[in-house]
């Protein structure tokens, strides 16, 4: 009953938050409500006890993904009404989208249920420590795998943002750091009335 | 039903014991801030309210409570009130999960360090949202200078984190603890001890850290535009986390409550003191760095985080699973 409950709230926020997220006039707003949705599909894992998931979801997606978004979306300047204009060209792929997945969510839940009983799966030992037992053994290559397509991304994303300019002047901080005293200060003992003789 | 509304009871007064300690430590941590700087600069420090001047902070906290709460009229009204309450709601739920005793605890989650993880990777929302909500030049640089520092330590103490965890073998907060009975994990993982203190610093916005508020460039960083009781909440939000990031070394490094030698006098004394006196003393070195070290240049605070912590704490991490693997330590 309580669960129940809980899932129809929560999924109810979550869906009325990716509408804001859509609708949103101001950008900002849109990812604010992006956070929200993030939060809401969270706690649905964690109903559902898959709570290193749920928080991971939380972390990754919240804590780092959406703040990023937000760090770019903060510093355009976008003029709201083209936002606005554009937003039917891009209905068909939405729509297309949209019934992918939802052919996928029926594929899952109505011809391929599962064969094992979660409530013993579940008990037995905590979720995380059988994420753990799966993740180094069974789906070890996939894992792998997976770890490497992040890392040529990244380092794809600095090879094509970072550009050398040879203008820039640039701190170098171990010339800073060996620095000593002796190299910025020279103390001259000067006889009164003799002033320092410039050589 | 009566046992429902008995449940609902018993949770909300458990709230409260954790949540009125902490407001009450916060006014008494910035009293003592007051104090340890004063020792340092060589002046008396807060001594004119209440005797030793230890009714200072309260004093301070009437004065924010009774003055007018300004709203700029070019920012965003509802995100701008937002923010510092969010802001503040943040460090409090953190301590849903904190053990400050094997039973003084909220909520006992099998995952409490990865819960505690994203919460402090949340407080990033509320000074970022004030920066934007402000529409003002000081505050936005402020904002975007605290979520790049967050991230980038928070690289860190997640590897930290790790680090710890191969030694446990859970996620578990009292687990935690309960493994280090014989010793702390500050001896074996030193390094990553003093790592974790150092990013906890850039993590609360603390000096020598202290850029998304330094006050020489920006005024007063993200809230500048912020006054009375909104002020106030970010104030309390602040040293609320200070405290929130010392139990949590407290926790990760220190032995939580218990004593440091398991001997006749050291272990008659409750648990729940011991964490206390943890507490404080990483409080202590807190605000001892904040007297002592000049503020980082923002480019200098970087290098720390990527060029130096991330390979520091990655290798450590190797190092230290390879050798429980070679050793066979490995828990379970």
């Amino acid at each position: 009953m309580f669960l129940v409950g809980s899932f129809f709230l929560f999924a109810a926020f979550l869906i009325t938050t990716c509408i804001f997220v859509i609708f949103s006039k101001n950008p900002v707003n849109s990812v604010l409500f992006l956070v929200l949705a993030f939060l809401n599909s969270t706690f649905l894992f964690i109903l559902i006890g898959a709570e290193f998931v749920g928080i991971i979801l939380a972390i990754v997606y919240i804590g780092a993904v959406a703040i990023l978004f937000l760090f770019v979306v903060m510093m355009l300047d976008i003029q709201i009404t083209t936002l606005m204009f554009n937003i039917k060209r891009y209905v068909p792929l939405a729509l297309l989208f949209a019934g992918i997945i939802l052919a996928e969510i029926i594929y899952l839940t109505v011809f391929k249920t599962s064969k094992v009983n979660i409530d013993t799966f579940i008990r037995s030992k905590n979720n995380t420590e059988q994420i753990g037992d799966v993740l180094y053994t069974k789906y070890f290559i996939d894992f792998q795998l997976s770890g490497i397509v992040l890392l040529l991304a990244m380092i794809g994303a600095i090879v094509l943002t970072h550009v050398y300019r040879p203008t820039i002047k640039r701190q170098n901080i171990d010339s800073q750091n060996s620095t000593t005293a002796k190299d910025r200060v020279q103390l001259v003992k000067i006889k009164s009335g003799d002033g320092i003789k410039d050589d | 039903m009566t046992s429902l509304s008995f449940e609902i009871t018993i949770g909300i007064l458990k709230i409260f014991s954790f949540v009125v300690p902490v407001l009450v430590s916060v006014a008494l941590l910035v009293y003592l801030e007051r104090k340890v700087l004063g020792a340092v600069q060589l002046r008396k420090g807060p001594n004119v309210v209440g005797p030793f001047g230890i009714l200072q902070s309260f004093a301070d906290v009437i004065k924010l409570l009774t003055k007018e709460n300004l709203l700029p009229s070019s920012s965003n009204k509802f995100l701008f009130i937002f923010a510092p309450m969010l802001t503040l709601i943040l460090s409090l739920i953190a301590w849903a999960v904190i053990p400050i005793s094997s039973t003084y605890v909220i909520a006992n989650i099998n995952i409490g360090i990865l819960y505690l993880f994203a919460v402090s990777s949340f407080g990033v929302y509320g000074v970022i949202i004030a920066g934007w909500a402000s529409n003002s030049k000081y505050p936005f640089l402020g904002a975007l200078r605290s979520a790049a520092q967050m991230i980038s330590y928070e690289v860190s103490i997640g590897f930290v984190i790790i680090t710890v965890l191969i030694c446990v073998g859970s996620l578990n907060l009292i687990e935690i603890v309960e493994s280090q009975k014989n010793m702390w994990f500050a001896i074996p993982l030193l390094p990553m001890f003093v790592v974790f203190i150092i990013s906890a610093l850039a993590e609360t916005n603390r000096l020598p850290f202290d850029l998304p508020e330094d006050e020489a460039t920006l005024v007063a960083g993200f809230f500048t535009e912020y006054s009375s009781i909104s002020f106030g909440l970010f104030f309390l939000a602040e040293y609320a986390n200070m405290i929130l990031m010392s139990s949590l070394t407290v926790i990760l490094f220190l032995g939580g409550w218990y004593p440091p030698i398991d001997i006749f006098p050291l272990n008659a004394i409750p648990g729940i003191f011991w964490f206390i006196i943890k507490v404080f003393l990483i409080l202590f070195v807190f605000l001892w760095v904040r007297a002592t070290f000049p503020r980082y240049r923002y480019d200098q605070l970087m290098r720390l985080g990527w060029k130096i912590f991330l390979p520091l704490t990655l290798i450590w991490v190797v190092i230290t699973s390879a050798f429980l693997f070679y050793f066979g330590l490995l828990p379970n």
